[in-house]
């Protein structure tokens, strides 16, 4: 039996015992490669979660709209490593409890998903450990490298070039898990700090905003790269901050339920090299 | 409609001579909503001040800039002149067009510029600044003084003195101090003992003053009047309440040879000890690490001996918790290890030595009973060579700043043992002799002509050992050619550093410190007794080297402030708070864990039937400082500050 077919007779079970009010997995797409999130609530319809290799998107973002878990109840979700990070900071975040959520966890190894036991959180604490500090796939990591080597003139070029790009449509804040506020700071007019038209300099400030939002937070999803419609590397600027994170604050996003937030807090051995 | 008054000032030259100030006014006088703008040599001054009372009074005016210094220096005169004419003091603006503009330019031109942009952009914040009413808070007026030496001892008196109590906080056993360790004291050669140890009997029998040794400060929560801080009370072993001070325990105590560091190792003490004889209070205490019993459980030999059972091996650490109103940090400093000047010898050969051991040689209570005997071998030196600058105003090995005191105790060490050892010699390297105070220049002079101290205007480049003798390799400046002096005892005058600890500990209580890890003052000339953070003083060689009569000085500069500070049961407060927008806080808590003060509570927002529908941040403002750390860790923009809000801030950042 295959892992789908394993969950789906998991996902009927919590159902029909009334452990879960609702199991957030993946569903058909409008191409074959493609999955959109699907939201089951009956046992009978758990023929409508799939989980193959394409399974990639991080569905801890569907667990944070207002109300859903105000009743209390849980909730089950299909989670990658990086899925289970995201409820962590976001219990952190008293976002959310993370005892309402039945992890349904797998990791997609050689093109196959293949399943992961825990179904607390919790229970993730030794896989989460292990990962620290993993890197990017090959290809984004030798991007990457490549951008360190850039003298800084140049990586600002080659940024304002990838921001001239931006429509503003806001895609990478709606998928991203982190971005829960319901007032956005884009969205504030008065005053308007940053700038809402479509333009170089606007798109800076929306797009450097949002990596410092990130710094400590991201767990290297890939949404908001998978989302972007005119593709800019996105997952580059995010990652170098979960790098700086790391290597100054030794902060590894989303380890635990009770991570405190990087920026907010002060250890007396900070390093302070960023003070001339 | 806004009706703004600019009132330019020159500052002397200050400002006059880089900025354009005619050119200023006139060019904000077109700037929409001003209503008047002008000049003035000194606006801070009398005369200065009615024209902008007269200016308000006159125009109706809305709000005020004054161009001039910091707000930091003249906020609070421009504030109290607005509430004079009728104003609020909030509606009042510093535009920094010295500090930030005409001390740091050379083109006028340019200059000018630059001046006529902060003042418009505070011209547009003043518009939207609003009326704000100062916060009153409780004050507990009971203060607590970190540090038990000279300067420590005296704020603690002088505040117990004029009826407020205080707590003293000394981590050793003893108060005391430095002071304690030293002969006599330049520039009277009063017996540093003789003038010290009535005063740490009067500290410790001070009704006032509950003095609290062999403890230290873990942790400082709260704000100016309303301090929290949890002390450790180290386990002495000893049970304070009932010890007489008999010393029959340090009598008998089998482990003899521990090198005393009240005596720099040139003496021993006991498992069991007072640092010295005079020790305030007069209570020993035990040495875990050494103590017999401790290592092997057998022993106790002090216990057996102890005749009213004094002795309490099962003693806790314990945490004291108390609300303080204002502290005074004079923590002091430690004397650097010269070892870094290899060529010195310091560390290699014993009768190479520091300025601190000299003095507990010539000290009547020291290992010598007061006797120059050099450490290796006991015999009486026939020359003394000393070094003086052996670390200071050495920015290569040592420190940059000069440690001032060294001048001038050497010439004291030089005349000290002129005066025991009649046929000594000594020759002093020195690089120039600063000896700026109160009957100073005539001490060295007096050592120079009356004890014949052989000064030599040079540095030393290396010391070695030769036939049990030490021979000292410089250069006479003076004269142009090189020495070398065959000498018995080498003394260095070594740097004055700041503690080890200095650094972590002001991170600890929240106060600033240099590169070095003295404390910061809040103005080096106008405000050098207090820090940055209100309420907390600083007094004594914690700030920089200092020598008694600067300690003791700013020691009671100190009082005098928390005095001021307590003359007053409520204290007001600035109106510069945050506050949460409840509609749009998302919950997240990271302002709560973010801010300093501990001011950010949870709250509940409930319907009408008492349901909670939302928590949210909110902010106590009995407790928030106005730091804006909320504000700026905020990703939802949901905090906004009383007197910086986000849209006065925006307007004066368009206005550039």
């Amino acid at each position: 039996m295959g892992l789908q077919e394993q969950y789906r007779k998991e996902a009927a079970e919590l159902l029909s015992s009334g452990e879960v009010k609702l199991v957030i997995g993946y569903g058909e797409g409008t191409t074959a490669d493609r999955r959109r999130p699907v939201f089951v609530r009956s046992a009978e319809l758990v023929s409508r979660l799939v989980l193959d290799a394409s399974g990639v998107a991080n569905l801890s973002a569907y667990l944070v709209p207002e109300g859903l878990l105000s009743d209390g109840k849980k909730v089950a979700v299909f989670l990658k490593p990086d899925g289970v990070r995201s409820i962590n900071i976001l219990a952190a975040e008293a976002q959310l409890d993370p005892g309402q959520v039945v992890i349904l966890g797998f990791d997609i190894e050689g093109g196959q998903p293949t399943p992961l036991p825990g179904r607390k959180a919790s229970d993730y604490a030794p896989l989460i450990e292990s990962l620290k500090g993993s890197g990017l796939s090959p290809e984004l990591q030798a991007e990457a490298d490549r951008l360190e080597q850039m003298g800084a003139a140049e990586r600002f070029e080659y940024w304002k070039e990838q921001f001239s790009k931006c429509i503003k449509c806001y895609a990478c804040r709606q998928v991203c898990p982190m971005c829960y506020c319901r007032r956005c700071i884009v969205d504030v007019n008065q005053p308007q700090w940053i700038n809402t038209s479509s333009h170089t300099l606007g798109n800076f400030e929306w797009n450097i905003i949002r990596a410092f939002h990130l710094a400590g937070r991201c767990v290297a999803c890939g949404g908001c790269d998978r989302s972007c419609p005119v593709n800019i590397p996105l997952r580059l600027i995010n990652h170098r901050m979960a790098k700086e994170a790391l290597d100054t604050f030794g902060h590894y996003a989303g380890e635990s339920a009770d991570q405190k937030p990087v920026l907010a807090t002060f250890r007396q051995d900070d390093p302070e090299t960023f003070i001339l | 409609m806004a009706k703004i008054g600019v009132f330019v000032c020159h500052c002397g030259e200050n400002i006059a001579s880089m900025v354009d100030t005619g050119r200023l006014a006139s060019t904000i006088s077109d700037h929409p909503g001003v209503a008047v703008a002008s000049e003035y040599k000194y606006f801070c001054s009398d005369p200065g001040q009615e024209t902008v009372k007269k200016a308000i009074r006159e125009n109706g005016l809305t709000g005020v800039v004054v161009a001039a210094c910091s707000p930091r220096m003249h906020e609070q005169t421009f504030r109290k002149a607005c509430a004079e004419a009728g104003l609020n003091p909030y509606m009042l603006e510093l535009a920094n067009i010295r500090e930030q503009c005409s001390w740091v330019h050379t083109d006028k031109e340019q200059a000018t510029e630059k001046a006529i942009e902060i003042t418009r952009s505070l011209v547009e914040k003043v518009k939207r600044n609003n009326d704000l009413k100062p916060i009153s808070v409780p004050v507990t007026r009971r203060a607590m003084v970190i540090g038990g030496g000279v300067a420590g001892i005296q704020a603690a008196i002088d505040i117990a003195s004029a009826g407020r109590e205080v707590v003293l906080v000394e981590r050793e056993p003893s108060i005391g101090g430095h002071m304690a360790q030293l002969s006599e004291t330049f520039p009277t050669l009063d017996c540093s003992q003789c003038i010290l140890t009535p005063r740490m009997v009067e500290a410790i029998q001070h009704p006032n003053i509950t003095v609290m040794t062999y403890s230290e400060v873990e942790e400082v929560d709260g704000y100016i009047g309303n301090f929290t801080v949890k002390i450790r009370q180290k386990a002495r072993y000893v049970n304070m309440e009932t010890c007489t001070g008999c010393g029959d325990c340090i009598q008998k105590c089998p482990v003899k040879k521990i090198p005393s560091d009240f005596e720099c190792g040139l003496g021993n003490r006991t498992a069991i000890y007072t640092p010295f004889a005079q020790a305030v209070p007069n209570v020993p205490v035990i040495d875990r690490d050494r103590c017999t019993y401790f290592k092997n459980g057998k022993c106790k030999i002090c216990q057996k001996t102890c005749q009213i059972n004094s002795i309490d091996f099962e003693q806790q650490d314990r945490i004291e918790t108390i609300e303080v109103g204002a502290i005074v940090v004079a923590t002091g400093f430690q004397i650097q290890n010269t070892a870094m000047y290899g060529e010195y010898g310091y560390g290699r050969y014993k009768d190479v030595i520091t300025g601190l051991h000299f003095e507990r040689l010539a000290s009547a209570s020291g290992p010598t009973a007061g006797k120059i005997r050099r450490p290796s071998d006991g015999k009486e030196p026939e020359k003394i060579v000393f070094i003086q600058c052996a670390g200071s105003r050495d920015a290569a090995k040592g420190v940059k700043y000069c440690s001032k005191i060294c001048c001038m105790y050497t010439a004291k060490h030089a005349m000290l043992y002129a005066h025991k050892v009649h046929h000594g010699e000594t020759q002093i390297f020195y690089m120039d002799i600063r000896a700026a105070g109160k009957g100073y220049d005539e001490f060295t002079r007096r050592a120079i002509e009356e004890d014949e101290a052989g000064y030599v205007r040079g540095r030393v480049s290396k010391v070695f050992e030769e036939n049990g003798k030490l021979i000292v390799r410089g250069v006479d400046t003076l004269l142009g050619r090189p020495v070398e002096v065959v000498a018995d005892m080498v003394v260095l005058a070594t740097a004055m550093v700041p503690q080890p600890d200095a650094k972590d500990f002001a991170k600890r209580i929240g106060i600033g410190y240099d590169e070095y890890g003295f404390y910061n003052e809040a103005h080096l000339k106008l405000r050098p007794v207090e820090t940055a953070t209100a309420g907390i003083y600083l007094c004594g060689a914690c700030q920089s080297p200092k020598d008694i009569p600067d300690s003791v000085a700013q020691a009671s500069a100190a009082a005098a402030k928390v005095l001021g500070l307590f003359s007053k049961e409520q204290l007001e407060r600035e109106p510069v708070i945050a506050s949460v927008s409840d509609s749009t806080c998302a919950g997240c808590w990271g302002c709560v864990t973010a801010c300093p003060y501990n001011a950010i509570d949870r709250r509940d927002i409930t319907d009408r039937n008492g349901n909670v529908i939302k928590r949210v941040a909110s902010v106590n403002p009995g407790l928030c400082q106005g730091c804006g750390t909320c504000v700026t860790f905020c990703r939802s923009n949901s905090i906004d500050l009383a007197g910086f809000t986000e849209k006065q801030i925006f307007a004066e950042v368009m206005a550039l």
